[in-house]
């Protein structure tokens, strides 16, 4: 009666054990409170191999020059109970049979329990108490054992969901390989590299480890590193469309049986190919858009006599097109300068082609000696001819030397209105008006003149500059660019540009031009 | 790992709560001891009459001394070369990183958002550098007639 709620208590606890670790606490004791038995061990046996992982007792203790004797009686596979002679120290402090009886679980650690009995124990109940106990713990071993595995499918979901949301937050390509393996360790492995091929050769782009100082002295031995590229049971492929873009690898320090699955491995690393492959698609993409851009714009400005000149060109965030901004400034014979600026609307090939015989057009008439006006016209009769749907905005300003300053000219299709930034006073616009190109069959140009002394600043621009957005949603025109040009009022030209195309955070292009007079005019 | 005290320096009451309920589920022999502040990392290693911890877990951004300092600060004293010095931070940035491995931070470690990858990552790190202990090993002698506890 007594055995059996014991028993029944073992089954209780069994199905609540959070950890192996708690199991001979468990099993053990109440085998030693059988009459007659001086001594219970237990041996936790490695999944793989003869090695014993731990050794645990009730009674005699373990010690570890008892551990080769223990490991000698142990059954050397699962089965019914054994009775076994004792020998050697067991028999020393009274023992005289050994009641053994083994347990496998697969894929985890078996074990095995040792019930040392002296003369007066009634072999044949400690037998049966045993096969009992030795059931209890068998189903606590599998049921640890699934449990395990449901928090370990867990923690990779987890992984999985974690890391595709972290790559997919990024686009740019050092980032990307930089969040993989930082993901990963120490969750799945203790260390993790990406290797992307470039030319054909495998180059480290991302490495973690959580140790920080193994991976530097790692990192620091090329030999060790290219050995590590190589193609290994933990070096995966990282493919992407087709192609294998790299190598993914992972560096374990834990027992065999924490390594996670190779497929779910495989998952991970297909899902950081593509992540990678995006984000080097992306990039390259955006250097080619930016390459293009180049083209479309004037490799240099001219030097006229008198004036200062800087333009810049921003590509807008996350924009893959090529987009329809331009500027450019001829110089004429007789020292008139003749500034144009432009936005083709849309983005894209047909936008890029636009933009490139719009500028053209109006440079070549321009310096030709076209007036303002007559270029306009003409680039507007060139649209209509065509039959684009597409419009431009554009303007030029027209500058001829004046006395000591410069009388500016300025013609408008649409465009917005220039700053002029005048030495000790606020920055003002100046006028806009017309109508973009393209759109009517007889142009419809706004007109305006203005006059520049020594100092004095023209600054034109483009749509996207006035019409970005901060993060509260409000136009950088309607406060930020007054305080940007107040504060840029003494800068050098070039950094009035530069600084004002930063100044804006930018979703669409900006194109910038600025001119200023030099304070000893005709240098 | 010369002990099983950790020493959590957290600012944020929930990830004070997540790392305690983590720690105490994987590994309910380690003791944790909190500090709010990293500012009050060397007084409480320096102090007299206190167990040294043999880990400090480290937020990196924390108002006033953020893990960072604190790595920079222990480091500086060449006393403590042994105390582990793990940043946990949920901060992408490579070059805070960087820094970290340079002031002698042994882990960076990512700090996850769900809670089951939270406890994993805590307790692989805790594995790990509780396996790598040098020169020191587990010998449990128990009297005789009691059990071991550990083995």
């Amino acid at each position: 009666m007594e055995w059996a709620a014991a028993l029944h208590r073992l089954w209780g606890a069994a199905v609540t054990i959070g950890s192996r670790e708690q199991l001979a606490e468990l099993v053990l004791p109440p085998l030693q409170e059988l009459p007659g038995v001086r001594a219970v061990w237990g041996l936790r046996h490695a999944p793989r191999g003869d090695g014993v992982l731990a050794y645990r007792w009730k009674g005699l203790p373990l010690t570890s020059d008892l551990q080769e004797l223990a490991e000698r009686l142990a059954p050397g596979q699962a089965g019914p109970v054994q009775v076994i002679d004792a020998t050697g120290e067991l028999r020393e402090c009274g023992a005289t049979r050994v009641v053994a009886a083994r347990f496998e679980q697969p894929g985890e650690a078996g074990g095995t329990i040792l019930v040392a009995v002296d003369d007066t124990a009634d072999v044949t109940f400690v037998g049966q108490c045993l096969a009992q106990v030795v059931e209890v713990t068998h189903e606590a071993v599998r049921r640890l054992s699934e449990v395990r595995g449901d928090q370990e499918q867990q923690v990779r979901d987890a992984l999985l969901a974690e890391a595709s949301l972290q790559m997919d937050a990024v686009l740019d390509t050092e980032q990307t390989m930089y969040r993989v393996p930082r993901m990963a360790v120490p969750a799945i492995a203790e260390g993790c590299l990406v290797f992307v091929y470039e030319d054909g050769k495998p180059v480290l782009r991302g490495a973690v480890h959580v140790d920080m100082r193994r991976l530097g002295a790692l990192l620091r031995d090329p030999d060790a590193v290219r050995q590590l590229a190589e193609p290994a049971e933990y070096a995966l492929e990282l493919r992407a469309r087709g192609r294998v873009i790299g190598r993914l690898v992972f560096l374990f320090d834990r027992p065999a049986e924490r390594i996670p699955p190779l497929s779910f491995l495989r998952d991970l690393a297909a899902r950081a190919a593509l992540a990678i492959d995006n984000s080097t698609q992306y990039e390259q993409r955006r250097q080619e858009v930016m390459r293009m851009q180049q083209h479309l714009l004037p490799t240099r400005l001219p030097r006229p006599a008198g004036l200062e000149l800087a333009a810049s060109y921003t590509v807008g965030d996350r924009v893959l097109e090529v987009g329809g901004d331009f500027y450019d400034v001829v110089v004429r014979d007789d020292g008139t300068v003749a500034a144009l600026i432009g936005d083709v609307c849309g983005r894209g090939v047909d936008a890029a082609a636009l933009t490139g015989m719009a500028r053209h057009t109006l440079a070549a008439l321009l310096q030709e000696g076209s007036s303002p006006r007559r270029a306009l016209t003409r680039l507007n009769s060139r649209l209509r001819l065509n039959g684009s749907w597409r419009f431009i905005t554009a303007a030029v300003a027209l500058l001829t030397p004046h006395d000591n300053g410069w009388a500016v000219e300025w013609t408008s299709a649409g465009h917005p209105a220039p700053v002029i930034m005048r030495g000790g006073s606020d920055a003002a616009r100046g006028a806009g008006g017309g109508v973009p190109l393209g759109i009517l069959d007889l142009p419809q140009l706004g007109s305006s003149t203005l006059r520049m002394e020594q100092g004095d600043t023209l600054v034109m621009f483009t749509d996207g500059l006035t019409e970005s957005r901060d993060g509260d949603g409000l136009m950088f025109e309607q406060d930020g660019l007054a305080r940007a040009l107040d504060r840029l009022r003494d800068a050098p030209v070039q950094t009035l540009v530069d600084d004002l195309s930063s100044s804006a955070a930018a979703s669409d292009d900006i194109a910038l031009l600025a001119m200023r007079v030099k304070e000893s005019s005709g240098d | 790992m010369e002990t099983d005290l950790v020493l959590v320096v957290e600012d944020s009451d929930e990830d004070i709560e997540a790392i305690a309920r983590a720690i105490g589920r994987s590994h309910p022999d380690v003791r944790l001891e909190f500090l709010r502040s990293g500012s009050g990392v060397l007084p409480r290693l320096t102090a007299g009459g206190h167990e040294p911890p043999g880990l400090v877990l480290l937020d990196l951004n924390m108002p006033g001394e953020g893990g960072l300092d604190v790595v920079r600060q222990v480091r500086a004293r060449g006393e403590y070369d042994g105390l582990r010095l793990v940043v946990f931070t949920s901060s992408e940035n490579q070059a805070e990183a960087e820094a970290c491995y340079a002031a002698g931070a042994d882990s960076y470690i990512y700090k996850p958002i769900n809670f089951a990858l939270f406890q994993s990552v805590l307790a692989q790190t805790l594995d790990y550098w509780r396996s790598r202990e040098p020169n020191v090993t587990q010998i449990v002698v128990p009297p005789p007639g009691e059990s071991s506890a550990q083995a």
